[in-house]
């Protein structure tokens, strides 16, 4: 059963052209991982805060995990989803990163041991072991997107949204990233990736979704997300790096690095 | 045009936050040509904004902290320019362009405008500077918008037009691109090659070593506060500590992967020609 469902989706922001035309934007998403791509004003984050009823739709419906967003608060659907946002900055008010992390779980009114484990957990998968006392604001900016990360992960959510997780990371950061991400899909999570870095589309997430003026144009396997060169072209996407190399020596598409690397031995 | 040869210079520069334990950089003697397109990167906390924040005069007029050894931006000693005075020769386009915008205008034309306004430049200049820096930014179409409904990727161009309005000698882009699909990249990249045409000295903190490749010829490398690498990017990232410590491009790795001949391509086209051989 997919986790997350939206139906004929229509949303327009106030004094605002319409996100996704007629007759709407309808994707089924199960657990693993899920890339969200497409160009600016594609619709991406737009459709990340319907999930968790941010946003709600004009039109059509929105469900994940089983639970229909029209009818539930936005305090039930973090119990849900776990959210961190594009900026950082956006998120972030607590004066300690232990204080941050736990914040979700404990307004959530978690048990005392849930939250614990739940934030221990959290501040270990992203790296933040040793700076629990610290001032977010005393982080960089790669460092106050990890502690928005693990503020998402903390309250153990069946659905994770990450908004440009890579922004500003550096590359053993985005290995830690792509280890995460595979470790909640084996934790049987819907992990969904808003993100204009196809490196790590490759290497991270084995489903894509290519979203284009509001309209689904591809959703399906990563491997083969790329091969339509006119709808990635039309869709304002690139392929990854690995990928334009591949091509270049005519070879068939990888999309990551060990891919290519099997390829190439034949 | 006042004449001078370099850009910005660091002669033994260490720099500590206040109240802050340890240095954010050490030690750093750097040159940096008029006319030079430099691109710097490195791990979290290298020190890479703090340089452009140095640069800028920011650090520490603003931030207060420590500096010794000495920094000189357009043949001038930072300690005794303000940053108000800085910012009519050198623009610094912050990582996260939602700290940039000004939140005093409510128009995107008018906070395009602020920086000039503020430098007492007269009216009808201001208003061709606005026109000229939307249209190289890309955000003409989006003039009568408030700038907090912006997306991200729109901000960012909003905070680099913001700049360019104040036509700089001395560009100091931190991660400039990082909120742009590919389609906003180019067009923001192709307005900097025509920036760096016309002589303006760009220095640029990206972590997408594959665009730093790309785009730059010469490339700093730092990790914990010092540099440990300057060079064509071709030379930097085959050292092995570079490659260690800050990483390398998809194509080096790939070849280093493969056991290619070094030296290891940084760049798309080099990679195709070196995977072809090793094929034939």
């Amino acid at each position: 059963m997919p986790e997350v469902r939206l139906d004929g989706v229509r949303f327009a922001y106030p004094g605002g052209v319409e996100v996704y035309p007629e007759p709407g934007l309808t994707l089924a998403l199960g657990d693993g991982v899920t890339a969200l791509v497409g160009e600016n004003g594609a619709g991406k984050t737009t459709l990340t805060k319907l999930l968790i009823g941010l946003l709600r739709p004009n039109q059509g419906s929105v469900t994940v995990a089983g639970v229909d967003v029209a009818s539930a608060t936005v305090a039930e659907m973090a119990r849900i989803v776990g959210y961190s946002f594009q900026n950082p900055d956006d998120q972030l008010f607590e004066r300690t990163v232990k204080a941050e992390v736990s914040f979700g779980p404990r307004v959530l009114g978690k048990p005392a041991e849930d939250v614990e484990r739940g934030v221990a957990w959290a501040l270990k998968a992203c790296g933040l072991q040793g700076k629990e006392e610290v001032h977010p604001h005393d982080l960089g900016l790669s460092e106050r997107k990890w502690v928005a990360i693990a503020s998402a992960l903390a309250g153990e959510p069946k659905v994770v949204v990450l908004d440009e997780p890579t922004l500003g990371q550096d590359y053993p950061s985005r290995e830690r990233l792509r280890m995460l991400a595979a470790q909640l899909a084996d934790l049987g999570r819907a992990v969904l990736v808003v993100t204009h870095d196809m490196d790590f589309v490759g290497e991270s997430c084995p489903t894509t979704v290519v979203l284009s003026h509001g309209v689904v144009r591809y959703a399906g396997a990563t491997e083969k997300a790329f091969a339509d060169r006119s709808m990635v072209d039309d869709a304002g996407i690139q392929p990854p790096h690995v990928t334009a190399l591949a091509r270049s020596l005519g070879m068939s598409e990888s999309v990551s690095e060990a891919a290519f690397l099997a390829a190439i031995r034949w | 045009m006042e004449v001078s040869s370099t850009a910005l210079v660091l002669e033994g520069v260490c720099y500590a936050y206040e109240e802050a334990p340890r240095e954010a950089v050490s030690d750093i003697s750097l040159t940096i040509g008029e006319g030079e397109w430099v691109g710097v990167t490195g791990p979290t906390n290298a020190g890479k904004s703090t340089l452009c924040l140095l640069a800028m005069g920011l650090a520490p007029h603003f931030f207060g902290g420590r500096l010794k050894g000495k920094v000189t931006v357009l043949a001038k000693d930072s300690r005794s320019v303000s940053v108000i005075e800085r910012s009519s020769e050198v623009g610094l386009l912050f990582q996260n362009p939602f700290t940039q915008v000004s939140g005093a205008r409510e128009r995107v034309d008018e906070e395009v405008a602020f920086g000039p306004e503020c430098h007492g430049v007269a009216r009808p200049e201001v208003d061709a500077r606005v026109e000229e820096a939307m249209g190289l930014a890309g955000i003409t179409h989006l003039a009568a918008r408030h700038p907090m409904e912006l997306s991200g990727g729109q901000l960012q161009r909003l905070a680099l037009a913001g700049l360019l309005a104040m036509r700089p000698r001395l560009l100091l882009l931190d991660e400039p691109t990082s909120q742009l699909d590919p389609a906003g990249t180019a067009a923001i990249f192709q307005v900097l090659d025509g920036l760096h045409r016309r002589g303006t000295t760009i220095v640029m903190v990206e972590h997408r070593l594959e665009t730093l490749c790309e785009v730059c010829p010469r490339v700093v490398a730092m990790v914990a506060g010092r540099v440990i690498a300057d060079g064509a990017p071709e030379e930097v990232f085959n050292i092995e500590k570079v490659q260690e410590r800050v990483g390398m491009p998809v194509f080096t790795r790939l070849a280093r992967a493969r056991a290619l001949p070094r030296p290891w391509p940084v760049r798309l086209r080099d990679a195709a020609s070196a995977f072809a051989k090793s094929i034939a």
